[in-house]
């Protein structure tokens, strides 16, 4: 038989109205239901302790230094007495949250997820969300696995390759329908991906339902970023003070020269 | 009987503003106690202005019951903790207030709207060791809080540390550097502490920074009449005889050109021409002292 183009199939209605409709309603509430239960099991961020906020800010003291140095509105001798400060704080790590390092210690170990509980944390509710969003998903496509199987539901707009035929079609063994009509599981992943749109309607821009966000994160992704962010701190600092020395290269005061512009302006010179 | 829509609004502007016109908000607000519900969210701000301003009129029992509304609303809140430290700074002594907040740091080490407001009491009740000391912490960890540089330099502006307190404003400048009050506020404070060059040019960083968008060579106004007053005082001090500079700024080559400039602005303001029909006020002592010398 030559390719089914210009065939095209008819469904029983009841199709539309008990399997389009209800699998599409379904996964709307449950994207809400997500949502909230995400919203709910959030912890409050923990607040810092004074050590570990005067670290984390530490890097912006020199960086308002550095950002006017060029214009500076600091004379001279006030400029480079907060610099040199500054650089030598950053050199002896006084702003580490455990302090400057003593005589003998061992360079630190980048703290281990497992025994650093602040770490720790961050891994946990990270793992929490992966739970909150791989449950729901199974749970559907087995239901669904389980019920809408082996018909057709629609029938695509766009034409596809033959090789989605099996992925598409599963459950329903022909060799020469059209790749276009296809299974509700696939029904399913299309709105996987397109409620997108109609969450960020419902429920705000910054909605945990959001199915392109799982997509990106890891359980990996957390571990890597945890460690990294502690032992950041030492380096950061040291890179810091080169920095500063730049900027005290290219120091200049807003008081330099300003009585001859001052001057010049009202046409004294 | 609701608050009426402009006072609402001038409500809101002095929450922007932060202005401290407490009994203008306290007779604007005084009726929100019954109809603040109506107000939505907005009335839980207007409340919290209310608090403050009875606080501040001497009006105890409003403020009390505005705190037990906040409290009703917002229970665990670190806000209300703060509103409830003031409440107690009225009325008890410091001893108590202090022990208060010491169990709020306890439990947050890093508040600082609490922090700051022990820094307060023990400023207040003549402990300023412990309040510098105290503040130059809070200023460690918290380096953005131009409000607390601000505090620490009147700190030590009111003991005669004119050094430290000079310290103090350059961290402020750093961080308002686009401000030209601060800038003034520095000048000033040097010619206290006695460095003439420093503050000369600190003066004239001033006007270059307020007057910056001046095209026509109109008379100066607002910050720039105290400004050039402050130019044409350093500079005839310098022209008289030279003072060492604490921070090795140069004196300025034309000192005469700049006092001559100066005088002409100085008298730009108080010209009668400018007024409608009568001299400004002062104009006498000021030509006086212009002219003189």
């Amino acid at each position: 038989m030559s390719s089914n183009n210009a065939v095209s199939l008819y469904l029983d209605p009841q199709i539309r109205d008990w399997v389009l409709f209800p699998i599409t309603l379904v996964m709307i509430l449950v994207g809400i239901l997500r949502h909230y239960v995400m919203v709910l099991l959030q912890t409050p961020p923990k607040s810092l302790p004074r050590a570990a906020l005067r670290e984390q800010r530490a890097l912006t003291r020199s960086q308002v230094l550095r950002a006017t140095s060029a214009n500076s509105p600091i004379p001279p001798t006030y400029y480079k007495s907060i610099s040199r400060h500054l650089s030598e704080a950053f050199d002896a790590g006084t702003y580490l949250k455990d302090g400057p390092p003593k005589e003998g210690d061992t360079p630190k170990m980048p703290p281990n997820p497992m025994t650093d509980p602040a770490a720790m944390d961050g891994m946990m509710s990270g793992m929490k969300t992966q739970m909150v969003m791989m449950v729901p998903q199974m749970v559907i496509m087995g239901w669904i696995n389980f019920f809408f199987q082996g018909f057709v539901l629609i029938k695509l707009p766009f034409p596809l390759t033959l090789g989605f035929k099996s992925m598409l079609q599963r459950g329903i063994e022909t060799t020469d329908m059209d790749v276009r009509w296809v299974s509700s599981l696939s029904w399913y992943f299309l709105n996987f991906f397109g409620l997108n749109g109609l969450y960020r309607l419902i429920l705000g821009g910054d909605n945990s339902a959001d199915s392109s966000r799982d997509m990106t994160a890891s359980p990996f992704g957390a571990q890597a970023q945890a460690p990294g962010q502690a032992q950041d701190y030492s380096k950061l600092f040291k890179a810091e003070k080169d920095n500063l020395e730049f900027s005290e290269g290219i120091y200049s005061w807003v008081g330099e020269g300003v009585e001859d512009r001052i001057l010049r302006r009202y046409g004294k010179i | 009987m609701s608050l009426s829509h402009s006072a609402l609004e001038k409500l809101a502007t002095f929450r922007v503003n932060n202005t401290r016109a407490s009994q203008e908000t306290f007779q604007n607000a005084s009726t929100v106690l019954k109809s603040f519900k109506r107000l939505g969210d907005d009335g839980w701000a207007v409340l919290e202005q209310l608090f403050l301003a009875s606080v501040d009129v001497g009006r105890l029992d409003v403020a009390d019951e505005c705190l037990r509304q906040l409290g009703k609303q917002f229970p665990h809140s670190p806000r209300v903790d703060v509103l409830t430290g003031i409440r107690m700074e009225a009325t008890e002594s410091p001893d108590v207030v202090l022990e208060y907040y010491a169990q709020l740091l306890d439990a947050d080490s890093a508040n600082a709207a609490i922090w700051k407001r022990k820094i307060s009491v023990l400023r207040r009740t003549g402990k300023i060791e412990k309040a510098v000391e105290e503040l130059l912490q809070l200023l460690d960890t918290f380096y953005t809080d131009v409000e607390g540089w601000l505090e620490l330099a009147d700190i030590y502006t009111s003991c005669n540390q004119y050094i430290p307190a000079l310290q103090a404003l350059s961290h402020v400048l750093l961080l308002a550097a686009q401000n030209p009050f601060y800038q003034l506020q520095f000048a000033e404070t040097a010619y206290t502490a006695g460095d003439i060059p420093l503050a000369l040019k600190a003066f004239l960083v001033a006007v270059e920074m307020s007057e910056r968008d001046l095209s026509d060579k109109s008379p100066p106004v607002g910050i720039s009449v105290r400004a050039w007053l402050g130019v044409k005082l350093c500079s005839r001090r310098l022209l008289l005889n030279s003072s060492p500079s604490a921070s090795n700024t140069p004196v300025p080559k034309n000192l005469h050109l700049i006092e001559e400039l100066a005088t002409e602005r100085v008298l730009g303001v108080y010209s009668s021409k400018n007024s409608a029909s009568r001299a400004p006020e002062g104009r006498d002592v000021v030509v006086g002292w212009v002219g003189d010398r």
